[in-house]
């Protein structure tokens, strides 16, 4: 699916202007850059959470799925939060089991702890059916071997799907992992596109040499 | 005092029937207006904290004003309404139940509206960002939020029926303080003291406070609740 290009101005301050993009069906897209480069809302943007400049529609005829950064678990357990998106007991079981929270299915979800509260989130995400899903950073508050876990999680889910997956992170070696594509971003405009082991391994542009060095990649 | 104490405390047991009758009018009053306040306080605190329009700092701030509404201003206000110069006065309403129930609405929905109103403003944005992540309408959007808002309902209720419980200026100025007609705890005591008689003006304030006791242990355990 292609993106229109699009800005998004914050009290008369341009914060992002990006041009069409492309995200292949089926694939890891990764958008990397360093904090306040707009990352989060263009992802917001996609979802529709927030509005590009003129309402002017990015996608159409297409179905988001967004996690966002800060999980939110509602005031129930936390089986039944994942069941709120979609009714199959059993992928939730599945889900939960993969990410280790199947023992706290029926603890009240606002009990959990920062990281549980992201697994069960991300369990929640990955029971709907989207074109598109984007991912912020979710696995930002997860230990190492839950990262992994979800890591594959979403490989999985995306391949079996064949849905769009943009993936929000901070981590070049989780964007390395898991990406077919990368996007950089910088101060709200894109720097870089390509495929991720293009862009991730042998940038052409010298601020994304920049931001790879300065995470030590 | 020790004596007047013990026996405020065989008044409460004797079950007598002026105190009795101020109890049922106190509770008819009080439940009413804070079940008043809730039904209209509860819709209004939601759109507040969750909806964005224009107008709604002003409300805000109107709203917060009539907070802090002095009762008697409260009363004051309703007098001049109700009473014989007043636009309402073909209603007779003035020194009856129903307008004490009426002024206490006026005075303790805000409190419920400003409850809620915080509340709301703080969680519906996560929420209404989690949930449109998920491709959920507003009619399942605004299910989950008032699914959220279960304990602040509860919470925004006992502090509506608290104030209502303890209030004196404005059922003393609608209401008259008419025995065994418009007399509820508070106005009863202050009119039992006025006259020197204190035992059944005690008798009243230990049940007050013991009321207030039980709505702030509620109170408290509800906190516990949110907190988690």
């Amino acid at each position: 699916m292609k993106t229109t290009a699009f800005t998004k101005t914050y009290n008369k301050r341009a914060v992002l202007s990006l041009p069409e993009m492309e995200l292949p069906d089926g694939q890891i897209t990764a958008v990397v850059g360093p904090n306040g480069s707009g990352k989060s809302t263009f992802a917001k943007i996609l979802a529709g959470i927030e509005p590009a400049d003129g309402k002017k529609k990015i996608l159409s005829g297409v179905s988001v799925g967004y996690l966002p950064q800060k999980s939110f678990a509602f005031r129930m357990s936390t089986e039944k939060n994942i069941l709120q998106n979609g009714n199959d007991p059993a992928r939730a079981a599945e889900l939960m089991r993969a990410l280790g929270i199947e023992p706290l299915a029926k603890q009240r979800a606002k009990k959990l702890s920062g990281g549980e509260t992201a697994r069960m989130a991300l369990c929640r995400i990955l029971m709907g059916r989207y074109d598109l899903l984007i991912l912020d950073e979710p696995t930002a508050a997860m230990d190492m071997e839950s990262t992994l876990a979800a890591e594959e999680l979403i490989r999985e889910t995306c391949s079996e799907q064949g849905c769009a997956t943009l993936l929000i992170t901070h981590s070049i070696q989780q964007a390395r992992r898991l990406a077919e594509r990368a996007i950089v971003l910088h101060r709200g405009e894109l720097v870089e596109t390509g495929t991720a082991e293009q862009v991730l391994n042998e940038p052409r542009q010298e601020l994304t040499k920049r931001f790879l060095e300065y995470y030590g990649v | 005092m020790g004596s007047s104490v013990q026996k405020a405390i065989e008044l409460i047991f004797s079950a007598d029937p002026e105190l009795l009758n101020i109890l049922s009018t106190t509770a008819r009053v009080s439940l009413t207006s804070s079940i008043l306040a809730l039904l209209l306080g509860v819709p209004l605190g939601i759109l507040y904290g969750a909806g964005r329009f224009p107008g709604r700092k002003t409300l805000l701030i109107l709203n917060r004003t009539l907070m802090g509404m002095p009762p008697v201003v409260c009363g004051l206000l309703f007098y001049m309404l109700f009473s014989g110069v007043g636009p309402f006065r073909h209603l007779k309403l003035l020194f009856t139940v129903k307008l004490m129930i009426l002024a206490q609405v006026v005075l303790i929905t805000p409190i419920v509206v400003g409850t809620m109103e915080t509340f709301v403003a703080d969680t519906a944005p996560e929420l209404r960002e989690t949930a449109k992540g998920l491709g959920f309408g507003r009619g399942k959007r605004f299910r989950l939020l008032v699914n959220e808002c279960v304990y602040p309902i509860f919470s925004a209720y006992l502090l509506a029926f608290a104030r209502a419980i303890a209030e004196v200026g404005a059922v003393a100025m609608v209401g008259g303080a008419i025995a065994w007609k418009t007399n509820v705890m508070t106005t009863a005591i202050m009119m039992y003291t006025n006259r020197g008689s204190f035992t059944l003006g005690i008798a009243l304030g230990l049940i007050l406070l013991t009321l207030s006791l039980i709505v702030n242990v509620a109170l408290s355990l509800m906190q516990g609740r949110l907190s988690r």
